[in-house]
């Protein structure tokens, strides 16, 4: 009896490996059939609107839910099965503190080195590696509460990093916080994937995927498109012209009729083009609906997410 | 295994050291049982007012245990709202010493509250030798940790802070009432006697009581493995929640916040 075919080496060494996976809650679906994998050293995005299955996902991945059907692998581990030892090579930060806000950073990061089985003392060595890893040894000695927003998500992040994990997985990590707190914070992230760290994080903002080096879109359970950041945004090709009119309708069935239809979607008016810029002015002169703005831009990851399901990234439902 | 006990309880007790106030505060419910309550009732019972609050105080202690067990367990609701228990979930630390710990350490807080009431035995007429008082300790031991996991089993099904209180002051009453911590249970209606047998406090009260009066309601042998048993069945019920993580299961009882 002939041998089954050899894995494909690529999906051997994956860091996250997730095939055929599916989530009910009851009625609903959460995750509708999800296949990707990540390689190891990636720095990978999920993007997606609130419900769309990140969090859902992001569990999985993290063992605290197990799958209805189909495969999720971590390092090699099924995620069911292999708990334990995906557990002590990872490190997690969540949507929610996980600091106790009354104890000094370096207490927190103390406590969580016991929980990943060292002695108090390698605990507190650990502690201090990782806060001058990070540039922060000014938070070892501050209590939790009394940081910035800022400073707190940082100290979240070394609490993550006490365990050394070969993979970081971060959900909605920078939830809450300003522009340039979120910046310097993907800064950090972006220097550990690239001393050799696998990382895995959610988000609905656009800008923060872009540092990724590839990105799977999800809408409704199911990955509707993957690719780095560049290539998705070419699948859109050229340009895109957006239009708000006083009757969109009406625009629409012009713009139809003409051969340049525009992108489903109830927001304003979007039409992908390879040349944006020289039909703009066609458009102006002949549209019988009046234009109240127009604009002419290179596709952003939004207007992909747009194209793709119809909605924007900021809608869909609760979280 | 023995670590992942020993960090889940140097994490609980590093965290109840910051609400240290709560150990006074957890005092002044039973000094109100025992020299309020206790001086009104006895004053009108045939025991006579000092034999009565010599009576309860095994009863106020048991009251004592098991408020200050539950309330540690609080945390565990509280830790959910937050991420702080998902880290410990996602921690490589075994589901059993994530119980063990958790029922430790309330066990270990709810001791101390003990400790703390236990001077006041004299003030009661309770006049403890070197040996009473052991018993007594042992006997405030058994009766923690039964509390602590009666905690920790119930507190691990809830997600909802303010659901919690309500149902376990739906439970815990009842429970406490039932023990014989105030009445005196073979003068008790037979459906009492019989609800008794079958509510772990009872039993744990009845431990201190007889280490203090010398004095035993149920058989020391029964009481103990009535005890044990009860430690037992709830810690595997509390490892397996904590095996499901954050997951659903059939059991479906979201509407009062539990853990499904």
């Amino acid at each position: 009896m002939p041998t089954a075919p050899a894995m494909p080496a690529q999906a051997a060494e994956a860091a996250v490996d997730v095939r055929a996976l599916v989530k009910h809650y009851g009625g609903v679906k959460a995750l509708r059939g999800v296949d990707l994998a990540v390689m190891p050293g990636e720095m990978f995005a999920l993007l997606g609107p609130n419900g769309a299955g990140k969090t859902t996902l992001f569990s999985i991945l993290a063992t605290l839910r197990a799958p209805t059907s189909g495969e999720a692998r971590v390092l090699g581990r099924d995620v069911t099965t292999e708990r334990d030892a995906i557990r002590r090579e990872m490190g997690i930060v969540f949507q929610e503190p996980a600091i106790e806000q009354r104890m000094s950073g370096r207490e927190n990061l103390v406590l969580m080195g016991l929980l990943y089985g060292r002695s108090l003392s390698a605990a507190g060595r650990r502690a201090t590696e990782v806060l001058g890893q990070l540039g922060i040894p000014e938070l070892a000695g501050r209590i939790a509460r009394e940081m910035s927003g800022g400073q707190r998500r940082k100290l979240e992040l070394a609490r993550a990093l006490v365990s050394d994990p070969r993979i970081l997985f971060l959900d909605e990590a920078t939830l809450g916080l300003d522009v340039d707190a979120r910046r310097m914070f993907w800064g950090q992230v972006r220097a550990l994937a690239d001393s050799g760290r696998t990382v895995f994080f959610t988000t609905h903002y656009m800008e923060e995927a872009e540092v990724a080096d590839r990105i799977a879109l999800i809408d409704a359970g199911r990955i509707v498109a993957l690719g780095t950041p560049r290539e998705l945004k070419a699948r859109l090709g050229g340009g895109i012209v957006t239009l708000t009119t006083d009757d969109d309708a009406r625009a629409r069935a012009w713009l139809a009729e003409h051969g340049l239809a525009a992108e489903p979607g109830d927001r304003t008016i979007m039409i992908v083009h390879p040349d944006p810029a020289a039909i703009l002015p066609d458009l102006l002169r002949n549209l019988p609906v009046r234009v109240e703005r127009a604009e002419v831009h290179a596709p952003s990851l939004e207007d992909v997410f747009l194209k793709l399901t119809g909605r924007g990234l900021e809608g869909g439902g609760g979280p | 295994m023995i670590r992942g006990i020993l960090a889940i309880v140097i994490h609980d007790l590093k965290r109840a050291w910051l609400d240290r106030a709560r150990l006074v505060a957890g005092l002044v419910q039973p000094l109100l049982y025992l020299f309020v309550l206790g001086a009104g009732i006895g004053a009108g019972s045939r025991m006579g007012g000092g034999d009565y609050r010599r009576f309860i105080f095994a009863g106020t202690m048991g009251l004592s245990l098991l408020f200050s067990a539950t309330f540690s367990a609080i945390t565990i609701v509280f830790d959910r709202q937050i991420g702080f228990f998902k880290a410990v979930l996602v921690a490589p630390v075994p589901r059993p010493a994530i119980a063990l710990g958790k029922i430790i350490a309330g066990a270990l807080q709810s001791l101390a509250q003990g400790m703390i009431l236990l001077p006041f035995a004299p003030l009661a007429g309770v006049s403890l030798g070197p040996l009473e008082t052991l018993e007594m300790v042992g006997a405030m031991l058994a009766a923690a940790l039964t509390f602590s996991t009666i905690g920790v089993g119930f507190a691990c099904r809830f997600s909802s802070t303010t659901v919690f209180p309500i149902i376990s002051n739906a439970v815990l009453l009842p429970m406490f009432f039932l023990s014989g911590a105030l009445y005196r249970l073979r003068d008790a209606p037979l459906w009492m006697q019989v609800a008794a047998h079958l509510d772990p406090v009872a039993y744990a009260v009845d431990l201190m009581r007889g280490s203090i009066l010398g004095t035993f309601f149920f058989p020391v042998a029964l009481s103990l493995g009535a005890l044990a048993l009860t430690i037992i069945l709830l810690t595997w019920a509390a490892v397996r929640v904590f095996e499901r993580g954050e997951d659903d299961s059939a059991l479906g009882a979201a509407r009062f916040g539990w853990r499904r």
